[in-house]
């Protein structure tokens, strides 16, 4: 178990330097010249120059990318004429000139407002998803079922823009019954904490509990036809213990997946949740460092949450060793 | 101006260059003047509150005081954290709103007989946050930060094109600013001070060179300048500071009083409120909910950016008229921008398939697209009538072609415009920012030329990358979607930098030596009112040329909470009038 | 006159006209229709058709495993003086596993992949008896050591999957005995495994019987496993039982034509290699367009025979043949012994 879990560490740490090597060269090839972008009006060649050398952009861009692996390790040090230059202490992502602060400060500045984001709609969907899915499942092709569905079938179309902007006018502008969206950390004030998050986590939730119904749903109707559960109801255990320990257990493995990529994805930024919020998450800095060709930043956070879905693969996998004794390595 | 401010998104789709200062003067017909001629300054001013700004940017583009170019930039910190020699007065009315009142500095600014040669006087008593004097060499420093090129990056840099200082082969200046030091002497010799008068010298004359010095000429403490970083802590010579600075969704700037400033030595600046606090990236429908319905803080509030296109019919009656229940707490004026479409004139040398193209296209169309009668006035020229005495109609759409034009398009004549060129009609490829609405204006501009007979392509690009694609020369294609907005009520801040190589604007390519030599002499023209004449007559040049196919006169929509006044859009920036805003009881 | 009471009067379990339909979308699936039979205490009765004939429907239902609110369920199923099917869902649950036990075809589908085969034994015993962990467990490994399952100390935390098929169906019979049923339902419990392993299965439930005295209830598509088990054998086909005799006489005197070709199918170690087995044409009927008249008419070589074609128009009641011997055909039972008695010839003709 301690090899296969080294082997998979070091396998993590090779793909994400060839991603890195993949995305540098990648936005290197874009069109549109940083330099001219953040260069200014009268914009003569000279300044462009100028600008290019603030950047580091007149080096190739082999030494380019040994400068940013580096710093990873060493830090670097930015605007490098300015009296005061920037400091960039290791692990170094980068620097973004446009936001004046580093990679790896935005990041860390951002990451937990999505990390609590992310886990609180997940608790949330995951506890609706199953439980409505099972209940579903248990009332297969009643009203009780249609209507689960139905809801399902709703929430899943529902543009969460619109939902949200719905919940805000209501709940927020016109009853008064929360103020507005004010992120804070929990453990500074946790009152204003779960005011903030409480909309979004449930316009999240019901985004995404509402694939989780279906497919808890399907897999519990499909599990509930196995040998196995079968043999559970002919021992004479309560349909409970037979539904939750035996069917949902067996059908759990592609809830599992599904969540476990959900979860990475959603860690890696909810850009609609957090815009309409004024969340300071990932999601809203990776749209608006998109927005202004912000590639420092890009390049951070495309690595960010390339190693999340990675990490999340690693972690569903382990899930799975759990749950089923099958795939468990001798 | 040439970059987009990262929040200022609606200028970055609709593929309009930040904006900057304007001038308006005189016929400003079209706009509602101020608020819709309900809102405006009911009541007097009273000190107290806090004021909120609602932004869906994420930050400002710039606080560094010699980086800051966007209007909104300007005229905020303007109005509360940095003094400047001069300043534009605070006033609904177009002329007014653009004329300028001594600041730091005692009065307008004098020059010699030439314009070469500028001086400024500093008044007594103005101070920075830690109590020190602003002194001549604060100005003197703060200026010559521009030059740092290589550290100080997106702000103007007229201080560069007009100081009198020599160029190296390579065409950049001589001096390479305070941290390099190199050329410190040539700089010393082209900004003087004795005593409390600054002196600048001119590689030419620049008769308005006072409404430059609006632009970078801020004093900074040569001690506190910390380079790339200045910006995070700026030291404040007006009458607030800042008090804490969080950039990204749901961050924050909050400024506070600044104890040290002294009132006394400052008659421009009302400083009502105790306490200003932006809110960035606020979503724009949640932005015109809040105020809309303006309760709580809200009240107070006042939006940073534009009315969603779906509110305005709740908010105004039409383009000039505020809806009742909105009167006194909703503008909808001229924008600082021109909107047009270039053409690259080395692509389409044919003067006749440039006037074909121009002739065939629909502009009524391309309006309706942005939002109709909302989304501003059919133009004419790059001159927008609220720059004042420098617009004249340029007779594009009257009788420039030999007939009338009508808005959506003629392409009959513009058939007749291609047989006359002795060319085929060329296919032309159609550059632009890529958004849903820009998407259909492409096609509105694709159906519409080859109506005409031209093949069109329309290529859509990234809009956070669109200025660097279409400013290289190889990636550019034959037209596409632009904007500009005056610098200063003077269209020396227009025509040369769309028309000329070393304006710095120039996406059509135009590099005419005739037109050159006419733009240098409109320049150095000492008498504003033959500089007048001059700058219509070049407009109109530019448009027998099509140079750019004119499309709109922007026009903007904003609103504000009901208990902050005086509520209107004061001309010089197209902002809020920040200095004079205060909480009513 | 005395009234007797029903416990006195009736055999250890009856089944009274058991008719299981599902609706569905395409119509109504009568799988069981008329099943009737009687089982004496620690008597086993082999139950044998092909797949679709009813015989596992019938044991579910028995089991009460078939949900009340997706099938019509008709007629009675008495066991031991109670009407299972009178009884609430609550109540059957009660039965099942402790009077009631099954064991099913595929031990390895049957148990829970992802759980120890201790534990869920144990989880057997402890849904109808409140006792503790440490005594179940203890009764588990009697129970696994009494199966015939070796090192039991080891095995008993081992997962299904890393025991051999065999070793699994013992784990289930274990698990299916661990309470002392009344009844056991046995399907297919063989099919599953090699051969060898079968005949060992085979024993065991048989050993386990005479030791339990339970009565068993062996469901198979397969006649030649019976003959040695059962004392009774019921033959269905398209949810009918066609044949019901002893197991001697159903074995000399056949008569249903069905049985005559399921005893013609059963691969015998005498039989030349060239000699093809003899497997009955056509498909099983479709349960939802049963035929008209006889069910197996249309796979039947000798329909013909009975005039006027009745077997398409007229459905046979199961009637005596004999003692102790049931059969529903239309065809004249001398007609019916002629033909058995020919097969049977033909069958043991081929012995060398």
């Amino acid at each position: 178990m301690v090899a296969y879990l080294i082997r998979r560490v070091l396998g993590m740490i090779l793909l994400l330097f060839l991603l890195s090597l993949t995305v540098f060269f990648l936005f290197n090839m874009l069109p549109g010249d940083p330099a001219r972008l953040t260069c200014g009006k009268a914009c003569s060649p000279q300044i462009i120059e100028a600008n290019r050398h603030r950047l580091g952009l007149d080096e190739p861009p082999l030494t380019q990318y040994t400068k940013f692996i580096t710093g990873i390790f060493a830090g670097r040090t930015f605007s490098p004429d300015s009296p005061q230059p920037i400091e960039c202490p290791a692990p170094c992502l980068g620097y973004s000139f446009l936001r004046r602060e580093t990679v790896g400060s935005l990041i860390a500045r951002s990451a937990p407002v999505t990390f609590w984001l992310a886990v609180g709609a997940f608790l949330l969907w995951l506890l609706m998803g199953i439980s409505l899915g099972i209940y579903a499942a248990l009332h297969r092709g009643r009203w009780q079922d249609r209507l689960v569905m139905g809801v399902s079938l709703v929430g899943y179309s529902l543009p969460s823009f619109f939902f949200g902007l719905v919940l805000i006018f209501f709940v927020i502008i016109k009853m008064g019954w929360l103020p507005f969206p004010d992120y804070v950390s929990p453990f500074e004030n946790p009152v204003q904490f779960f005011q903030t998050m409480i909309l979004p986590w449930i316009v999240l939730a019901i985004l995404y509990a509402a694939f989780y119904m279906r497919l808890t749903r399907n897999q519990v109707l499909e599990v509930l036809n196995d040998d196995y559960v079968r043999t559970a109801r002919s021992k004479g255990l309560p349909e409970r213990v037979v539904v939750v320990k035996h069917a949902l257990r067996a059908g759990l493995t592609p809830i599992v997946t599904s969540a476990g990529l959900d979860l990475a994805g959603l860690l890696g930024g909810a850009i609609i949740s957090e815009n309409i919020f004024s969340l300071p998450g990932l999601g809203s800095l990776a749209v608006t460092s998109v927005i202004n060709a912000d590639l420092p930043v890009i390049t951070g956070l495309t690595l960010l949450t390339a190693g999340l879905i990675i990490f999340m693969n690693l972690i569903v996998d382990l899930l799975y060793a759990v749950i089923d004794p099958r795939v468990r390595v001798a | 101006m040439v970059r987009s401010s990262p929040g200022l998104l609606r200028a970055l789709t609709a593929g309009v260059a930040a904006a900057l200062v304007l001038a308006a003067c005189g016929t400003n017909t079209t706009s509602s003047g101020p608020s819709g001629g309900s809102g405006g300054t009911t009541g007097q001013g009273q000190p107290g509150g806090t004021i909120f700004i609602l932004s869906q940017a994420e930050q400002w583009d710039q606080v560094d005081p010699q980086r800051a170019y966007t209007g909104e930039d300007l005229a905020f910190f303007g109005a509360t954290i940095y003094r400047s020699l001069v300043a534009y007065k605070y006033s609904a009315d177009p002329v007014e709103g653009t004329s300028l009142v001594p600041d730091l500095a005692t009065d307008l600014g004098t020059h010699n007989d030439d314009a070469t040669q500028w001086s400024f006087t500093l008044r007594d008593g103005a101070t920075f946050q830690d109590g020190s004097p602003v002194t001549c060499e604060d100005v003197k420093y703060g200026t010559s930060r521009t030059f740092a090129t290589d550290v100080i990056n997106q702000g103007p840099t007229y201080q560069i094109a007009y100081l009198d200082i020599p160029t190296d082969k390579d065409g950049s200046s001589a001096y390479k600013g305070p941290y390099k030091k190199t050329g410190q002497d040539l700089y010393d010799k082209a900004v003087t001070c004795d005593g409390n008068t600054i002196t600048f010298n001119l590689n030419k004359p620049v008769p308005d060179f006072n409404y430059t010095t609006t632009l970078g000429f801020s004093p900074v403490p040569k001690d506190a300048d910390t380079g790339e970083t200045y910006g995070d802590n700026p030291v404040s010579s007006g009458p607030y500071q800042i008090d804490s600075y969080e950039t990204g969704n749901g961050g924050k700037m909050i400024l506070v009083r600044n104890p040290n400033w002294n009132k006394d030595s400052d008659t421009y600046r009302k400083a009502y409120p105790d306490r200003w606090e932006v809110d960035f990236g606020i979503d724009p429908k949640v932005m015109d909910q809040r105020l809309m319905q303006s309760t709580g803080d809200d009240a107070t509030a006042i939006q940073y950016g534009n009315v969603q296109p779906e509110n305005l019919a709740t908010i105004f009656t039409d383009p000039k008229t505020t809806a009742p229940q909105f009167a006194g707490r909703a503008t909808s004026d001229y924008d600082p921008y021109s909107l047009y479409l270039w053409v690259n004139v080395q692509k389409v040398p044919n003067v006749k398939i440039r006037q074909a193209m121009a002739v065939a296209l629909d502009r009524q169309a391309l309006r309706l697209n942005a939002g109709g009668a909302f989304a501003g006035d059919l133009a004419d020229g790059v001159i927008k009538p609220n720059i004042g005495q420098d617009y004249a109609p340029t007779g594009m759409w009257t009788d420039m072609f030999g007939q009338a034009v009508p808005d959506n398009g003629d392409p009959e004549l513009a058939k007749k415009l291609i047989q006359d060129s002795g060319e085929a009609a060329p296919t032309v490829q159609y550059d632009y920012p890529q958004t849903p609405t820009n998407d259909k204006s492409a096609a509105i501009v694709k159906d519409s030329l080859e109506k005409a007979g031209f093949t069109v392509k329309p290529n859509p690009i990234e809009p956070g990358v669109y200025y660097s694609v279409v400013f290289d020369p190889k990636k550019a294609g034959e037209f596409g979607s632009g904007g500009w907005g005056a610098d200063w009520p003077n269209a020396s801040t227009v025509i040369p930098p769309l028309f000329t190589q070393k304006g710095g604007w120039d996406l059509s390519e135009v590099d005419d030596p005739d037109f050159n030599a006419q733009v240098e002499d409109a320049q150095t023209e000492l008498d504003r009112a033959a500089q007048a004449k001059k700058w219509q007559d070049l407009n109109k040049l530019a448009m027998q040329n099509v140079y750019v196919i004119p499309t709109r006169f922007g026009l903007t929509q904003t609103i504000a909470g009901d208990k902050v006044q005086p509520t209107y859009q004061w001309p010089a920036y197209g902002s809020w009038p920040y200095a004079e805003m205060y909480v009513t009881q | 006159m005395i009234p007797a009471t029903a416990t006195q009067e009736r055999p250890f379990l009856t089944v009274n006209d058991l008719s299981v339909a599902f609706p569905t979308e395409d119509g109504l699936v009568r799988a069981v229709d008329g099943v009737s039979f009687t089982l004496e205490k620690g008597k086993t009765l082999a139950v044998v058709g092909e797949s679709g004939s009813g015989k596992s429907v019938t044991a579910q239902a028995v089991m009460g495993l078939i949900n009340r609110k997706a099938a019509h369920i008709g007629g009675e199923i008495w066991l031991d003086g109670q009407d299972l099917l009178a009884m609430t869902p609550a109540e059957v649950q009660d039965l099942r596993g402790n009077e009631l036990a099954m064991i099913f075809q595929d031990p390895m589908s049957s148990l829970h992949p992802f759980y120890r085969i201790g534990d869920q034994i144990i989880e057997a015993i402890r849904v109808h008896r409140k006792i503790s962990k440490a005594a179940a467990r203890q009764e588990t490994l009697d129970m696994l050591r009494h199966v015939g399952i070796p090192a039991v100390e080891r095995r008993i935390d081992a997962y299904p999957h890393q025991l051999s098929g065999g070793m699994r169906q013992r784990v289930m019979i274990a698990m299916a005995l661990i309470n002392s049923p009344q009844l056991l339902i046995a399907d297919e419990p063989t099919t599953a495994l090699d051969v060898t392993v079968q005949a060992q299965i085979l024993e065991l439930i048989q050993r386990l019987q005479g030791e339990f005295g339970t009565t068993v209830i062996l469901i198979t598509h397969d006649l030649g496993i019976v003959a040695d088990v059962a004392d009774d054998v019921a033959v269905m086909y398209g949810g009918r039982i066609v044949e019901k005799a002893s197991t001697g006489i159903l074995y000399d005197q056949p008569e249903m034509p069905y049985t005559l070709g399921l005893l013609s199918s059963i691969p015998r170690m005498d039989r030349a290699l060239t000699d093809r087995l003899d497997p009955i044409k056509g498909n099983p009927p479709s349960p939802i367009n049963l035929p008209k008249g006889c069910v197996f008419q249309p796979r039947c070589k000798y329909w013909e025979m009975v005039p006027n074609g009745e077997c398409k128009t007229v459905r046979p009641e199961l009637l005596p043949s004999g003692p102790d011997h049931l059969v529903r055909c239309l065809l004249p039972t001398e007609t019916r012994h002629q033909i058995a008695r020919d097969v049977m010839q033909n069958l043991s003709g081929a012995v060398k």
